[in-house]
């Protein structure tokens, strides 16, 4: 009996995520469900519901996934649940979107009805084809006046092969084919297979800290049942720990005595640090656990670092303390201690992408309210030396010297852009002169192509995107994956200001690329140093050979020649005000430089 | 803002000093911004001088050691404005009525501004019957082409006719010089030259400033006036140290030139933070821990001293950080500099500064050069930073 009612429990189960491209509605379409199905009272309604962090709703985009259990009545009076898996939109959590999928059954793939399949669209639905999970094509936006249906289904029908009835059409905005969806939802995704008597086995997809019950691990039961109380262990180390609660999602966390085969839900681990519970990694029971993993874990590694200072020194305690704390909740942050002969005391981080860095960057400004500095962004090479060791370097300024160096390897991403077939020269134009090299490039229907290159991420995470997006008009979509370390002629260029390096400045060029890239540099610099008391060298240098030089010119007066009783209060005055305005400048020797220098050299044209 | 309570530090402290402001003038000089009117009439002045005399009454009034008079004053100075504009009658009243009032040292330095064109021998006598023994002449310039540009109402030969009086009637004559629009390098040395030939001690050259909302600036604004570039006022200005350093000035400040004990002790005072008194209208003071400025509406400051009260003032109070900032940037602009131990560490590339010839470092004191004055503010903003 009870055995039957499980499996009835399992049948009437349905779970599922949402692949979209950024902007193709998919939070909307969230909030959709949610109403259709009752799962939210209207006063706990607003728009894109399920992204919480002020981050989120303010550039549309999902950075944390929010998983929901949506109870459903369908027409028949027959009862279900659908668990929905948000899921991260942006091709720098590519592979927490691959842990969120392999914890469906199916996948709706939302395209707008005017932009058509982007880029990253294709990606994750090949990501979940791997996954064997049911793809619903779904084009979204359908009440748009210039919304292009029918160009949009043939795009489906050229991609997924499927026939045109298949292809459901809404309007996450008004809500229309929404009962369709859900209808679909049920009747074309599989309900989870999995023995509820098994040795217990969940795949964690997602974790957040939570400073009541420490580590918290969002799951996917595949087999057997977890209980409040039992010890639980991974295999990604060897601590265990005992579950101090566990349950379902809504908006909140609902508690439940137990989690079991087929369900979505959360483990509350007491573990202190959210490194414990990592996404991709398995949970068991250790009385009568699984002995295998679930397949598909790899540590999450980060791919593009950046040093991080504080501009005033004095903050950099606070800036420790931030990172402890944003660590806490994203065990994808790395870093580590770090000094910079220019900026003092800081840290190198290593992030999964461009957007992750940016989005530390900017929490780390805005909820800790810090000021910073950040180093250009660059990769990890894997540096060759004489004596055949392999060194990793992620701090172009820790490169050794060049007779020390046998060769050095660098990150290849293969990248896969898609553009209005307009723009095709341009965007193999600007990945050329990035050292790409084309792989290949195909029509997915008259309008549009897909081009494949191999690209140094170096060039990449400079400002590859800004650049695809200015040559497109911003019709262009990117994404990319790894591929392979390989050689190539990169020599370190320094920066030196008035002869001392400016080592926050040091990048890893291509030879070919390094006059051009330092004399941009060391022209760009020269706008952004205000002239001060001694002229300021500025120079790019290969090893101890210049290769570019600037000044920036002193003063040749400056000076106010009436000091007098009256005039002293003034003077003090603006000096104090001075002042504080160069708190925003970085004393580097004697030379003040302003924290604009720092960013700027990622706008710097090559 | 009402004054602080006694007991406060004497304004009038060892070597302290008295400023009194004229604030009139015949006509207004297009680069001026003091205070400063040129609509006025007997009845004006008179009442002004009346208040300054009452505001030292109502001073003494809250301050103990003014009202008990033990300390004896230094140095006066009387600037403006053009205290030459006063009638000879009005100016014997100004200085009985506040100098008269105060004891006095017998080296007494009693210094009074004038203007040239209001130079007359009349003031000559009246001034020198009170007991003044410095004058500072506002020549800026013996080219009729450069006052024309300044708005000066005053020619070149009325300018030097002053100079001979001065140096005639008083032991001490000091004069103001000025580089800008139309300076030309040759007229400005043989000026210089003329006047310290004619018995001028004293030298104040001064790099003019444009500021916002002058005639002058607006003149440079629409192109009318063209101001020397950076290069040509350096030029100007070392040529002129040099050439005052031929003749026996030594430069003493950024701005100022002096023969042997002819500096100005009173304006040395300042830069050395010494406590002074200000009266009149837009007139300052120094107590120990903070500066007055007494507001430069005539008006408002003389309705405040005939209903008895002392005028409308803005006070700075003094933090330790800022009389520390003031300590190192005051002495910077003199000859004597800051001693090292005052210069935060690493605040300045002291051997580099040394081999661009910006200063000296020797007895433990960092002395700026001709070179160094030139670059000054930099100079101060890069201590001011350092001390934090």
């Amino acid at each position: 009996m009870k055995v039957r009612f499980l499996a009835k429990l399992m049948e009437q189960t349905r779970n599922f995520c949402i692949i979209a491209h950024i902007d193709h509605g998919k939070s909307t379409l969230a909030d959709r469900l949610l109403e259709r199905t009752g799962t939210l009272a209207a006063k706990e309604m607003r728009a894109q519901v399920l992204d919480s962090m002020e981050l989120e709703q303010e550039r549309g985009i999902t950075i944390k996934s929010h998983p929901i259990r949506m109870d459903y009545k369908r027409a028949d009076g027959e009862r279900f649940t659908l668990n929905l898996i948000d899921t991260p939109g942006h091709v720098d959590f590519h592979y927490e979107v691959s842990r969120s999928l392999a914890a469906c059954e199916g996948a709706l793939l939302v395209v707008d009805a005017v932009q058509g399949v982007q880029a990253q669209t294709i990606n994750n639905l090949y990501l979940a084809l791997e996954h064997d999970l049911t793809v619903i094509p779904v084009i979204n936006k359908i009440d748009l006046p210039v919304a292009r249906t029918d160009f949009v289904a043939g795009q489906f029908i050229d991609l997924l092969g499927c026939d045109a009835d298949e292809i459901l059409q809404v309007s996450a905005k008004t809500g229309e084919g929404v009962s369709d969806l859900l209808d679909a939802i049920i009747a074309r995704i599989p309900s989870p297979q999995g023995d509820p008597a098994a040795p217990a086995t969940a795949l964690i997809f997602d974790s957040v800290f939570d400073p009541y019950v420490g580590a918290v691990a969002y799951v996917r039961v595949f087999d057997g049942t977890f209980a409040k109380g039992d010890r639980i262990a991974m295999f990604a180390h060897d601590r265990n720990f005992e579950v101090q609660e566990l349950g379902w999602f809504r908006l909140d966390r609902i508690g439940q005595a137990r989690l079991m085969a087929g369900e979505v839900g959360y483990i509350a681990t007491g573990a202190k640090d959210v490194r414990y519970v990592r996404v991709g990694d398995t949970i068991t029971t250790l009385a009568a656990g699984c002995s295998e993993p679930l397949p598909g874990y790899t540590e999450a590694k980060p791919m593009v670092f950046s040093g991080l200072y504080p501009t005033d020194n004095d903050d950099y305690d606070d800036l420790l303390d931030a990172l402890q704390k944003l660590q806490m909740n994203d065990a994808s942050l790395t870093w580590e201690k770090e000094t910079s002969a220019a900026l003092g005391f800081g840290f190198r981080c290593g992030f999964l992408g461009l957007l992750h860095l940016e989005i530390i960057q900017e929490r780390l400004e805005r909820e800790y309210g810090l000021n910073l500095i950040a180093t250009l962004p660059n990769v990890e090479y894997h540096v060759l030396l004489s004596d055949g060791e392999i060194m990793i370097c992620e701090n172009p300024a820790r490169l050794p010297d060049p007779r020390e160096i046998r060769e050095v390897r660098e990150p290849i991403v293969r990248a896969t852009v898609i553009t209005p077939k307009e723009y095709v020269g341009n965007v193999i134009q600007v990945t050329l002169d990035r050292r790409g090299v084309q792989v290949s490039m195909e029509y997915l229907d008259t309008e549009r192509v897909s081009l494949v290159f191999d690209l140094p991420l170096n060039e990449l995470v400079v400002d590859y995107y800004d650049k695809l997006k200015s040559v497109s008009r911003g019709y262009a979509s990117l994404d990319y994956e790894y591929l392979t370390h390989r050689r190539d002629d990169l020599v370190r260029l320094d920066i030196l200001i008035n002869g001392d390096p400016l080592d926050a400045l040091t990048c890893i060029v291509h030879r070919e690329r390094a006059h051009n890239w330092g004399l941009s540099l060391c022209r760009k610099l020269k706008e952004l140093i205000p002239r001060q008391m001694f002229q300021v060298a500025i120079q790019a240098a290969i090893g101890s050979r210049v290769v570019a030089r600037t000044t920036v010119k002193p003063y040749r007066k400056n000076v106010t020649a009436k000091c007098y009783g009256g005039d002293i209060t003034r003077k003090r005055k603006l000096l104090e005000k001075q002042k504080e305005g160069k708190k925003r400048m970085k004393l580097v020797g004697t030379v003040e430089i302003p924290q604009e220098a720092f960013l700027a050299v990622l706008k710097v044209e090559r | 803002m009402a004054p602080p309570r006694a007991p406060q530090p004497s304004p009038l402290g060892p070597g302290g000093g008295l400023y009194i402001h004229v604030p009139f003038c015949r006509t207004l000089c297009s680069y001026c911004n003091f205070v400063r009117t040129a609509d006025h009439d007997t009845d004006l002045r008179a009442r002004t001088v009346a208040a300054c005399v009452a505001e030292l009454a109502l001073r003494r009034g809250k301050c103990a050691s003014l009202s008990e008079g033990r300390r004896q004053l230094r140095t006066a100075y009387i600037g403006g404005g053009t205290p030459s504009a006063l009638e000879p009658d009005l100016f014997t009243a100004l200085l009985s009525g506040t100098v008269g009032k105060l004891p006095v040292a017998p080296d007494l330095e009693l210094t009074v501004e004038a203007n040239p064109e209001s130079f007359s021998p009349a003031v000559v006598d009246a001034w020198r019957s009170a007991g003044v023994g410095r004058v500072s002449l506002g020549v800026q310039s013996l080219d009729a082409d450069v006052l024309q540009r300044l708005g000066r109402q005053c020619d070149p030969a009325t300018a030097r006719g002053a100079i001979v009086l001065a140096c005639r009637h008083f032991e001490r004559v000091a004069a103001d010089w000025i580089i800008g629009p139309g300076v030309q390098r040759r007229r400005l040395l043989a000026e210089l030259t003329e006047a310290i030939g004619l018995g001028v001690g004293h030298v104040s050259l001064y790099i003019l400033e444009l500021h916002l909302g002058s005639d002058l600036s607006a003149a440079v604004a629409a192109g009318r006036v063209a101001m020397p570039s950076d290069a040509r006022t350096e030029t100007l200005y070392l040529a002129a140290v040099d050439r005052l350093a031929e003749l026996g000035l030594r430069q003493y400040e950024v701005a100022n030139f002096a023969l042997p004990a002819s500096e100005s002790r009173h304006n040395r005072a300042y830069w050395s933070r010494r406590p002074y008194l200000g009266l009149g209208p837009g007139a300052h003071g120094l107590y120990g821990r903070w500066r007055y400025a007494n507001t430069g509406d005539l008006s408002a400051y003389l309705a405040s001293i005939e209903a008895g009260q002392l005028p409308p003032q803005s006070i700075d109070h003094l933090t330790p950080a800022a009389r520390r900032l003031e300590s190192v940037v005051l002495p910077l602009r003199t000859a004597a500099g800051v001693p090292l131990g005052l210069i935060p560490d690493r605040a300045l590339d002291l051997p580099r500064g040394v081999r661009a010839g910006f200063w000296t470092v020797d007895s433990g004191r960092l002395r700026l050069t001709a070179r160094g004055f030139l670059r000054i503010d930099a100079i101060e903003q890069a201590l001011a930073r350092g001390l934090g």
